[in-house]
């Protein structure tokens, strides 16, 4: 097993400045936790006939934190971070995607998404591609076509760096739909998607992802001054808390209540979860043969002879 | 007596892949052998690795199929527990455990439980075996063979300690779940494991091995940890978590009669009392009761087994 500096650690740098807050009943062994994910990386990869893996590099810490578990499966030199910003992203963003490349001594590659994204939706007062019948697009329908122009863009590099995409969505933003299908949540595979964000942070902060990433507020980044939380409406220790006891351990609302949770957050929570099952799973396919793929035709992904020449 | 010395192979089969997974076996055992080992453990699907889904009536092989007896032709001088699909004649398909000694294949088990909740979906793919027995092994005591699940259940252990068994052996694919940091090792899977394999080696006071496998399988990882632990109760060996490896551990047999002559549990075991209990629990659950003028009264004589059945009436003529 790895020695991972505070391995075990349930103390989230307390003292002068603590760096998160980590509730008690979601710590986990993080040098367990770091050897799953990094053997799991590296499975995938070797089982699918690959050896080099690209991820998109927000500056944000969970595609840091799956930027440093990469490198640490298959090495440095075989992870291409790929930064795409857009032209209102801000600044701090790239600089810490920058942190983060040095500190690993990877690839990177930086493509500026906003030609994509104005060419479609238009710019000051030019037309785009999407015509003007309806005024300037909505902060949803941008930020959707954002998450699928970067999807796009790893995509593609992914045939010229000759890897696979490495997912960076956690297990929180999963649960409650906070996500652009076929946009972030698009990937190969996904080493931390049964991670909170909670978790997320108590595994950045075992493997040194630089603090400045672990300390700020979580945003989509998709307008200035954004963060997850003021748009949310509760924070991710609250929200991870909940999820953990509803999920995980199966409380009921009358149990969750009475631990202390708000009735009208127990029951958007709930809404959020329903209402974005269909973002977690393959899209349905109707039954019509006698063998239907997902439904009677069950094989492993990793199947022998599934792996590329 | 000379010590036993028991290999624990704790690797990583390859999914589906059975050729490339009986050489690996054949370089283990030979690996094993070289290090002097008299009882060769291999975990649960060894031979095709576990989440097979479709893939498991591919790689099925009969009890005599040329595979595994060419396997077993390599097993002189050694007792080797080896893991595969099986199919039978009827062509249902089994998770099995086979013991090979002295070049032949001498006993099969086929897995009893098969978990079909949560990350499992056994059922959906294997029949369940229907026989619990020991095997006479050339070790000079008897073998308990059971396979991962099979240990979820109180029964069973405890069935093989009665039927002789001095030296019980469950091999696994165990994955591993729960990383809460409350956790003596840090994994929810581990903590439970080590508290069964102590209690059953104590409870029936025989030797209690586990074998389970490392590597990851699509989604799940296997996390080893396999253990030997005395019929006291004592840990005498655990393998490290996820690393692969063949460990090897030496255990004085004789430990056995000390252990159930100073502490003999097995002696004052009341299976007459289960059978009885059982059989009434088993009358009332499937609506047949049992006559209670036939029960045995206040301090009386308990019956053979055969005297309840006479006086069985059935409520759903």
């Amino acid at each position: 097993m790895s020695a991972a500096p505070g391995g075990r650690q349930g103390e989230p740098n307390d003292g002068a400045g603590r760096l998160f807050e980590l509730p008690p009943e979601l710590a986990i062994d993080t040098a367990i936790a770091r050897r799953v994910i990094v053997d799991f990386v590296r499975n995938q990869l070797r089982q699918a006939g690959f050896s080099r893996g690209l991820l998109g590099l927000s500056g944000g810490i969970d595609s840091a934190l799956v930027a440093f578990l990469t490198a640490e499966a298959i090495g440095p030199e075989n992870l291409l971070c790929v930064l795409m910003p857009y032209r209102t992203s801000s600044p701090e963003s790239v600089e810490h995607a920058r942190l983060v490349i040095e500190r690993l001594g990877c690839a990177s590659d930086l493509v500026d998404i906003s030609p994509m994204v104005d060419g479609y939706f238009g710019r000051d007062g030019q037309p785009g591609a999407a015509g003007v019948a309806e005024g300037e697009a909505s902060a949803l329908r941008r930020g959707n076509l954002m998450a699928r122009e970067r999807m796009c863009v790893l995509y593609d590099r992914s045939v010229v760096w000759g890897g696979l995409v490495v997912g960076t969505g956690n297990k929180t933003e999963s649960l409650i739909g906070y996500t652009t299908l076929f946009g972030d949540s698009a990937c190969a595979f996904n080493p931390i998607g049964d991670l909170y964000k909670s978790q997320v942070r108590q595994v950045a902060a075992a493997v040194g992802v630089p603090e400045a990433i672990i300390r700020k507020a979580p945003s989509a980044d998709l307008w200035p001054g954004q963060t997850d939380e003021a748009e949310a409406g509760f924070s991710y220790p609250e929200l991870d808390r909940l999820l953990f006891w509803m999920i995980d351990k199966r409380r009921t609302d009358e149990e969750l209540l009475a631990m202390g949770f708000s009735g009208p957050t127990v029951e958007r929570v709930k809404r959020l979860v329903a209402t974005s099952e269909f973002k977690r799973q393959v899209p349905p396919v109707a039954k019509l043969g006698p063998r239907t793929t997902g439904v009677d035709y069950l094989y492993p992904r990793r199947r022998p002879g599934s792996a590329r020449k | 007596m000379q010590p036993l010395r028991i290999a624990l192979v704790q690797f990583a089969p390859r999914l589906g892949v059975l050729e490339e997974n009986l050489a690996r076996h054949r370089e283990l055992l030979a690996e094993a052998r070289a290090a002097g080992a008299g009882l060769v453990v291999f975990p649960e699907l060894g031979l095709t690795g576990y989440q097979l889904q479709d893939l498991a009536a591919e790689v099925a092989m009969r009890k005599d199929d040329p595979r595994l007896l060419g396997l077993a032709a390599g097993t002189d001088g050694l007792s080797t527990v080896v893991s595969f699909v099986e199919e039978a004649d009827d062509h249902r398909l089994f998770i099995s455990a086979a013991l090979l000694e002295d070049g032949e294949v001498r006993f099969v088990h086929r897995k009893l439980f098969l978990p079909t909740y949560g990350l499992f979906d056994e059922r959906r793919f294997f029949a369940a075996g229907d026989r619990l027995r020991t095997v006479d092994s050339r070790l000079g005591v008897k073998l308990g063979i059971a396979i991962c699940e099979d240990f979820w259940h109180l029964g069973v252990a405890e069935t093989l300690a009665l039927d002789g068994a001095q030296l019980l052996i469950n091999v696994s694919s165990s994955p591993g779940r729960d990383l809460a940091a409350i956790h003596e090792v840090g994994l929810g899977t581990a903590v439970s494991w080590r508290t069964l394999m102590r209690t059953y080696a104590q409870l029936t006071t025989s030797f209690a091995v586990f074998c389970n496998r490392v590597g990851m399988d699509e989604t799940i990882s296997f996390w080893g940890g396999s253990e030997v632990i005395a019929p006291s109760g004592e840990a005498l060996f655990t393998a490290p978590l996820f690393d692969e490896g063949l460990y090897t551990v030496d255990v004085e047999l004789g430990d056995v009669r000390r252990e159930r002559i100073g502490l003999p549990l097995l002696r004052d075991e009341r299976p007459e009392l289960h059978l009885r209990e059982l059989r009434r629990i088993l009358a009332h659950r499937t609506g047949l009761e049992i006559d209670e003028a036939s029960e045995p009264t206040e301090g009386g004589e308990v019956g053979p087994p055969g005297a309840k059945a006479a006086g069985r009436r059935d409520r759903w003529p």
